[in-house]
């Protein structure tokens, strides 16, 4: 699905990500609280004002799911399939949620990256967190 | 109709002072183009979009971009009446162009990641909340005609 050059662009963006998983998940999910509340809603657990620690906990837990997609792009299927057992039997979260965390992501990446963050970069990150969602997805029904 | 608080309101008018408008408009609809590449069927007649260097260099799509974004401006301005300042051209959209209005859910999105880039910490998750509120009211307001 990614082409070479796309799988490189992945590769190359994630090395900058990796060993700040924790403080890029945080800021994810602060992103994603602050834009879209209604998100909130898959959180209970982590209250309606997370504070620092909880966020980056559970944005590193998050990331690291990440990392291991990107060491896996071959195979997305398999490397996450226990997460889309439990996406699709516990968490349940709304497929429609998916771009909302995307667009958060990118503008992570964006924002820490500036003008290095190319459209090449930019188009490649999306392709491949949309087939991380599609795969998270896909045992809903 | 959308209500935008007066921080939304700094949030928005503050980073918009800073944006060449040329610039940006240009970068984003190229970068569209280019992440969605579907979207390129609206433009046959814009010339060489073979690659990405291509469409980020394409003059056609540098121009629209920037038309695109200086209408924009007008809907910063009004930001209390975006149906009323997109009205007309929510007829053009649908009724000459026939664009489906989740394309401009697409640009807006790609909008806050340039501005992301440009102003790095600045576009603080407040500040991109009330980004991303306002294209979603510009794009609301684009399909308010639709029929």
């Amino acid at each position: 699905m990614l082409s070479t050059q796309e799988r490189i662009q992945v590769a190359q963006v994630w090395d900058l990500i990796a060993g700040h998983e924790a403080s890029f998940g945080a800021e994810l999910l602060l992103r994603l609280f602050t834009v879209y509340p209604s998100t909130k809603s898959y959180f209970k657990h982590l209250g309606f004002c997370p504070d620092e620690t909880q966020l980056l906990t559970h944005g590193q837990r998050m990331l690291e799911a990440v990392g291991v997609a990107v060491q896996h792009m071959d195979n997305l299927r398999a490397a996450l399939s226990p997460l889309a057992d439990l996406h699709a039997q516990v968490l349940r979260v709304d497929p429609s949620n998916f771009p909302l965390l995307i667009q958060c992501f990118q503008v992570v990446l964006a924002s820490h990256l500036q003008g290095e963050f190319t459209v090449e970069m930019q188009a490649a990150w999306d392709k491949f967190l949309t087939g991380v969602a599609v795969v998270l997805t896909e045992k809903y029904r | 109709m959308v209500h935008f608080s007066a921080e939304e309101k700094t949030a928005v008018t503050s980073l918009w002072g800073k944006v060449n408008v040329e610039e940006a408009g240009g970068e984003a609809l190229g970068r569209l183009l280019v992440v969605y590449p579907w979207t390129q069927r609206f433009f046959d007649n814009f010339g060489n979009l073979s690659s990405a260097s291509a469409i980020m260099g394409n003059p056609k799509v540098k121009a629209h971009g920037k038309k695109v974004l200086t209408s924009f401006g007008d809907a910063i301005k009004n930001m209390d009446n975006l149906k009323g300042v997109f009205a007309k051209l929510s007829e053009l959209h649908c009724d000459k162009l026939h664009v489906d209005p989740e394309n401009f859910r697409l640009l807006g999105n790609v909008l806050v990641i340039i501005l992301a880039s440009h102003f790095g910490k600045e576009f603080t998750p407040g500040v991109q909340a009330a980004w991303q509120k306002l294209v979603a009211g510009v794009a609301t307001a684009l399909a308010h005609k639709y029929h």
